[in-house]
């Protein structure tokens, strides 16, 4: 990002908004588990039974109260914001790379190649996301945090490669490349060096609404019980637990809810911020 | 353009500080006291009162009213309000005749003669006589029918040729008066009445033919019939009352509308608004709450403890094959640590029968948590474990299959914790109740897993044949998750079978009890009963012991309407408008 770019971002407040809130998470994902005096997996049986008959509620000493098993719901939001922002992040970046490396060739050789690369993206895209990840996460035995950022990654890809494709189809044809093709450059050199930095921006863009995505999908599959097995904690997890006693234990879905609401949004914000401030038009 | 955005960035701002606002008010808003019951009409007038319609709710879809075929606890209710029975449980918990004024018992107790109440008429208005019993009882053992309980009546005389099908008819079950029929069994069982109470061998109408098919309309002889087209699938079941029913005006509702399909947290918020008259999935919290509300606590209908779940040791797989592991686990698990899960519905368990059942021992100690003991297990087992450094136990990762959703999403994480203690370490892997089902039945698929069994009617027998007993092991479809294999365990089970003395059958019994807690196929950690709150204007309720929504007996004394009876708070929060409205 250039000098003019950045302070276009630093004009934009939501855009700085929703980079504060994604500094704030991770400096709570790496913090907050530290500070916290609880473990997350561990319950403490001896904490008991609050007056309503629920899990013990908010305290000073434990800020977001007990889960169903008496377990710290801090903690665990801490531990999960661990595992969101990693799996959100590693799987944006598996995503990219394969999406960035198909969109890349597909668009710069065109013919054969671009069109058998691009239906494949189509049939993906044809596939509902979710019901894909699902299919896939119910085929493998085990799932833990990396079978899941793998599989989010391996099947994320597909936007990112239509974009970087359309924006390379738009490079070739410029001179710089024209140039470098004409003084004998070999294809490798001519993608790597002329061609990827000028699809950095898009993806820096792509990447960052992506890890918002993810997140989402995340808590999704494990609100729908295909995510990572328990004990460990995720939000989607947290959330899929709280959803009987709403009314009883509210902060059992308040804390992880917030935490998904405020990741998505910081994501949503930092990534049209850089959008904003890498489109030329609004200069 | 850039005025635009600021106005927006402004909004979403705004828009955020309202989310956190509403959240944070609503959370401390919705914690409040359940509503108060729905008063009665008339209160003070224990006459009951014909007519109304009686409305349930029920998370599951039912598979099917055919009691030949019937074996889902969604089903069951239903078809226990379409079919009545030769003998039935009463509210005390005593065998009493239903469609049988009386039996006798002859041969020492190898045959059985019942006789028939006469001019009892089915739902279609033909009467019932000892013609329709021998046929339905045909029809449910043939081997075309798919009756699960089938197998429990193996020891009716004639069944291995008829369910063969070498014999045309069961020659056990004879027809000796137009009221009168008698059912001859190989040897004496102990077991065979309360094992008549199941609806497998329940009289069904001449529609229902000679041979079962998945296309006969529901008819029989209870209180309720189930008329065409009434079971809208996915919506409800709507059951009206029968007119040719035997016990004069009874029953006393119009109507059982039976809505499926329902989530958990719908049916809660619509029993407390006075749309559901009785509420049966009730969560465990809920019930916590129900029971320590001095209001709702009369209402509340809690079954004895009558289902024992423990954690079930595949004993032909690594570890598990090594009793001494066994034994740890079974001393590892601090029983109160799962009766925590759900204080007002579940008890330590420390054997195989629960309290509730004949055969249950008082003062046997059993399976107990002794963590020094457990530790010693696992010395014994050749993986000692040192609590202090956390080094040894056994040294593998132990798979544990579970399902969800239910409380074995929680046990299973409890578990965990508690054998990590002693060295073994828990991966939980979870599956669909129905793949979890299928697999933990298999043999070699499951090392470890949790295993539940609520009596069929009360009887040890009923617990330890399905569960412990090699001869209930089947390669494919095994009750007998622990593949636990013992010949004298059951040699033991036969002769407690044929045994008539109660005396010596309940010696024969304590000695198994004894047995499988040293052996510990199963680590018992609860014993459990179904708990449900009905509304005050239900009038005339009594849960019986094997089937606590028997609704045969029951009148409604609705008051005018929800609004009336408790003013304007019928929905109690936000969230429970919101719940009510779901699908």
């Amino acid at each position: 990002m250039d000098r003019r770019s950045l302070a276009r971002f630093r004009r934009n407040r939501g855009a700085v908004a929703g980079a504060g809130i994604v500094l704030g998470l991770v400096l709570f994902a790496i913090i907050a588990p530290m500070a916290s005096t609880h473990d997350p997996l561990a319950s403490d049986f001896a904490h008991g039974i609050s007056p309503s008959m629920g899990p013990v509620g908010p305290s000073l000493e434990r800020l977001f109260g007990d889960d169903r098993i008496y377990r710290d719901v801090f903690a665990r939001v801490a531990y999960g914001a661990r595992i969101s922002l990693f799996i959100g992040s590693a799987a944006t970046a598996i995503a990219t790379l394969i999406g960035a490396a198909v969109g890349i060739i597909a668009g710069y050789f065109g013919g054969a190649v671009d069109a058998v690369l691009m239906r494949l993206v189509d049939v993906g895209m044809a596939f509902p996301f979710l019901l894909l990840v699902m299919a896939i996460g119910a085929s493998l035995d085990r799932t833990t945090a990396t079978t899941i950022l793998i599989t989010l990654g391996l099947t994320g890809w597909l936007g990112t490669a239509r974009i970087v494709r359309a924006k390379t189809l738009q490079l070739k044809r410029l001179d710089f490349v024209v140039a470098a093709r004409a003084l004998g450059a070999k294809w490798p050199a001519i993608l790597l060096r002329h061609v990827l930095p000028n699809v950095a921006g898009q993806l820096v863009v792509v990447a960052s609404l992506s890890v918002a995505q993810m997140i989402l999908a995340e808590s999704v599959l494990g609100y729908l019980g295909a995510g990572i097995a328990p004990p460990m904690p995720t939000w989607g997890r947290m959330l899929y637990e709280a959803q009987g006693y709403i009314d009883i234990a509210p902060w059992m879905l308040i804390a992880p809810g917030a935490a998904i609401v405020l990741a998505a949004v910081g994501f949503n914000l930092v990534g049209e911020g850089v959008r904003d401030a890498l489109d030329p038009k609004d200069a | 353009m850039r005025s635009i955005r600021r106005t927006r960035d402004a909004a979403v701002s705004a828009a955020l500080v309202a989310i956190a606002t509403w959240c944070i008010a609503s959370g401390v808003a919705c914690v409040e006291p359940l509503a108060a019951p729905l008063v009665n009409a008339h209160p003070d007038d224990p006459t009951p009162r014909r007519g109304g319609t009686l409305h349930v709710a029920g998370q599951g879809e039912p598979r099917g009213f055919d009691p030949a075929a019937a074996a889902d606890q969604v089903s069951l209710p239903l078809v226990a309000l379409l079919f009545d029975g030769l003998v039935d449980y009463d509210g005390r918990g005593h065998l009493v005749g239903v469609l049988a004024e009386r039996w006798e018992v002859a041969d020492a107790g190898a045959t059985y003669r019942f006789f028939l109440r006469p001019s009892i008429q089915f739902q279609d208005g033909d009467e019932l006589t000892a013609d329709d019993v021998r046929r339905s009882i045909e029809r449910a053992l043939h081997p075309d029918t798919p009756d699960p309980f089938a197998s429990t009546f193996s020891g009716i005389v004639g069944y291995d040729d008829f369910s063969s099908g070498k014999a045309p008819h069961l020659a056990g079950v004879r027809v000796e008066g137009r009221y009168v029929v008698s059912i001859a069994l190989t040897a004496p069982d102990a077991a065979f009445l309360a094992s008549l109470t199941l609806p497998s061998l329940r009289p069904v109408c001449k529609s229902a033919g000679e041979r079962y098919s998945a296309a006969w309309l529901p008819c029989g002889a209870g209180p309720f019939r189930l008329p065409e087209g009434a079971w809208q699938h996915g919506i409800s079941v709507t059951v009206v009352r029968n007119e040719h029913y035997f016990r004069a005006g009874r029953p006393y509702l119009d109507a059982i509308v039976w809505d499926v399909g329902m989530p958990v947290l719908t049916q809660r918020f619509k029993f407390l608004a006075g749309e559901i008259d009785y509420f049966r999935d009730i969560s465990s919290i809920d019930v916590s709450r129900f029971a320590a509300d001095s209001r709702w606590k009369p209402l509340g209908d809690a079954e004895p403890d009558v289902e024992v779940t423990g954690e079930a040791m595949n004993t032909r797989m690594a570890p598990f094959d090594n009793v001494e592991i066994r034994r740890a686990v079974a001393s590892a698990i601090d029983r109160e640590h799962y009766r925590l899960l759900s204080p007002a519905t579940l008890n330590r368990a420390n054997q195989p029968i629960p309290p509730a059942i004949p055969g249950f021992l008082a003062d046997f100690a059993g399976q107990t948590y002794d963590y020094a003991a457990a530790l010693e297990h696992m010395r014994r087992a050749g993986y000692p474990y040192d609590p202090e450094t956390g080094v040894g136990g056994y040294p593998k990762t132990v798979r544990y299959t579970a399902y969800e959703p239910g409380l074995a999403y929680y046990t299973a994480q409890v578990l965990q914790q508690e054998l990590a203690k002693i060295g073994i370490r828990l991966e939980i892997r979870l599956l669909g109740i129905a793949t979890w089902q299928a697999l933990t039945h298999k043999s070699g698929r499951a090392e470890m897993t949790i295993g539940s069994w609520a009596q069929d009617y009360p009887d040890p027998s009923d617990f330890f044949e399905p569960n412990f007993a090699g001869f209930s092991i089947h390669e494919d479809d095994s009750n007998n998750v622990a593949f636990y294999d013992n010949p004298r365990l059951d040699a033991l089970l036969k002769r407690a079978r044929l045994e008539a003395d109660d005396a010596r059958r309940a010696n024969m019994y304590a000695e198994a009890t004894r047995i499988v807690c040293d052996d510990a196929p199963w680590a018992f950690v609860f014993y459990s009963h179904r708990y449900s709150v009905h509304q005050q204007y239900l009038r005339g309720y009594v849960p019986r012991p094997a089937e606590i929504e028997y609704m045969g007996d029951v009148w409604l004394d609705r008051p005018g309407s929800a609004a009336d009876a408790r003013g304007a708070s019928a929905l109690g929060s936000v969230f429970g408008r919101l719940a009510a409205r779901l699908p």
